[in-house]
């Protein structure tokens, strides 16, 4: 009741805030700018000129699984970013302005204060991530040849596992910093310190939540289930868990100056 | 009967006791005013009482036994600056904060209404509260404090913020409240204390230094101080002054006299009447304001 409350109420101001409008219009124009300027790029060169007399080049087009991975090639990096920046003041900004003060002087529990946040945001992200596959999807088959429809939607689901979990550290971040460009900032240097960590030890740490996108891809070009995909999206769910439940105890404990 | 008795409290950030070692109970009915000047770990004890911060030491505890897990079902609370969501409007707020403290989607929107019309922003009802003003901020706040019907109302700091206007209104809804409820209020302003309050914890560094009926106090303090000055000194003015016998002490600073009295009807009748017998050419004849303020200051000095 109170979770349905407070959900509606995140749902509510994403809404006037414009985040339900601007968050998948970017993710859909991150998804569909490389396939569709990998497409071109040989007749862009054409008009503009410049080579050479008689230079001949060839670039090889992208297999349509291909092209949609590099949808999520994009999305990998400025649309982690955008992850950060959309929840980046969900709850380090209702402390700083003092709202915080005010929604707890309420009998609110501090699971339900988390757990609505969170979902809010999860349902802007998947919603986002789906769309913006649809139009990859779209443009891939017009331009690059067949792809299944249900291969790109699931690999869109397990990818957004790996965006949760990004998020369950922004949620984190949120409830130990005052700052929301903080949080956001340190939510990227994570991502990128755990990113160079999976990268040295890939061999060993193939579960990786950070291996989610990976194996995603790998599911992309053969649509095969393989057992470290079940594994990274499984382990990616349960960081994610124990992150959100690491906030509700911070926040708990927290004492406020 | 006792609201809430509140034992031994502490609170200690970086080794300091901001709230050190306080103890009081609170009747069920009274407005009881928490005075200080800044820094006296008003907020800090409001924000403990109100659950929102741990007591580093001691305890609170409310009379309803079995309810005592969680404060905040029964208190409501003002915090010293009331920041809101501004995207929302003053209804939705209040809405929202309701079910929040557990009430149906159909209780907290006619006890909404029902507080926007007590503290006057029924006309304001679908603004959104960015572009309320300071004042009714101050009122939306109390209305949200009140939405859950709390047993106990704290209010930090309510009027300090405000222009006159804007005090006046506050003080005349917290008197409307008294009438059945118990608050809890923080204020430096005496004026305020003296006006709705029937009784003051005067803290200061983080203890409480005096506690008590207004009235009592008022009564401690009953001697009172009447400025005479003349434009030609009489003669034996300081013996005739002291002859009266609700006079006790006579002083002559800067060709003033300082004249200290136990009451002042009787005593204002006498020398009045001495001066008007005698034709002692008066210049100046002033009683000083000795309210809450001097025994404030004093108190707070001691």
């Amino acid at each position: 009741m109170q979770f349905q409350v407070m959900f509606k109420k995140e749902l509510l101001e994403n809404w006037r805030n414009f985040k339900w409008i601007w968050v998948p219009i970017v993710f859909i124009i991150l998804a569909i700018m490389d396939p569709i300027t990998t497409y071109y790029l040989p007749r862009i060169l054409e008009t503009v000129g410049g080579l050479p007399e008689g230079a001949v080049f060839s670039i090889p087009m992208p297999s349509p699984a291909e092209a949609v991975g590099m949808s999520y090639a994009q999305i990998g990096s400025i649309g982690v970013l955008i992850v950060a920046v959309i929840s980046m003041g969900t709850i380090a900004g209702e402390i700083r302005s003092g709202v915080y003060e005010m929604i707890l002087s309420k009998p609110v529990s501090y699971a339900n204060y988390i757990m609505s946040k969170f979902s809010a945001y999860s349902l802007i992200i998947l919603l986002s991530l789906i769309v913006s596959m649809i139009a990859s999807w779209y443009y891939v088959s017009l331009l690059f040849g067949d792809i299944a429809f249900s291969t790109v939607i699931v690999s869109a689901v397990f990818y957004t596992f790996y965006l949760l979990f990004i998020l369950s550290i922004t949620v984190v971040l949120n409830t130990l910093l005052k700052s929301p460009g903080l949080v956001a900032f340190l939510t990227i240097i994570i991502v990128i310190a755990l990113n160079i960590i999976t990268d040295i030890f890939s061999h060993v740490l193939t579960w990786s939540p950070l291996m989610v996108s990976n194996h995603t891809l790998a599911f992309l070009y053969d649509g095969s289930l393989t057992s470290e995909l079940i594994g990274s999206v499984s382990l990616a769910i349960i960081f994610t868990a124990l992150l959100l439940v690491v906030a509700t105890m911070i926040l708990q404990r927290r004492a406020f100056d | 009967m006792s609201l809430i008795t509140v034992d031994n409290l502490t609170k200690t950030y970086d080794k300091k006791d901001v709230v050190d070692h306080i103890s009081f109970t609170l009747e069920s009915g009274k407005c009881v005013a928490l005075l200080g000047p800044n820094g006296a770990g008003k907020t800090t004890t409001l924000r403990m009482l109100a659950g929102f911060i741990k007591a580093t030491e001691g305890t609170i505890s409310f009379d309803e036994d079995e309810l005592t897990k969680d404060f905040r079902k029964f208190v409501g609370y003002l915090p010293q600056f009331p920041v809101f969501h501004r995207w929302m409007s003053g209804f939705e707020f209040l809405v929202y904060v309701g079910q929040l403290a557990d009430l149906s989607k159909k209780e907290a929107e006619e006890r909404a209404d029902e507080l926007l019309e007590l503290v006057n922003l029924k006309d304001f009802k679908k603004m959104r509260i960015g572009k309320y003003s300071g004042g009714m901020k101050q009122r939306l706040g109390i209305a949200q404090a009140l939405i859950h019907r709390p047993k106990l109302i704290m209010l930090d700091e309510p009027v300090s913020a405000l222009d006159p206007i804007g005090r006046r209104e506050i003080l005349n809804l917290m008197r409307e409240l008294k009438k059945d409820a118990t608050i809890l209020f923080s204020t430096h302003i005496l004026n305020d204390a003296e006006e709705v309050s029937d009784e003051i914890i005067l803290l200061n560094n983080g203890k409480v230094i005096e506690k008590g009926n207004i009235n009592d106090i008022h009564s401690e303090q009953e001697t009172v101080t009447i400025h005479i000055a003349f434009s030609e000194d009489p003669k034996f003015v300081m013996e005739r002054l002291k002859e009266i016998e609700s006079v006790f002490q006579v002083t002559n600073e800067r060709g003033e006299y300082q004249v200290s009295v136990h009451q002042l009807l009787i005593a204002r009748k006498q020398l009045l009447d001495l001066f008007q017998k005698e034709n002692w050419p008066l210049t100046k004849f002033e009683v000083a304001k000795t309210s809450l303020e001097d025994f404030f200051i004093k108190a707070v000095n001691k």
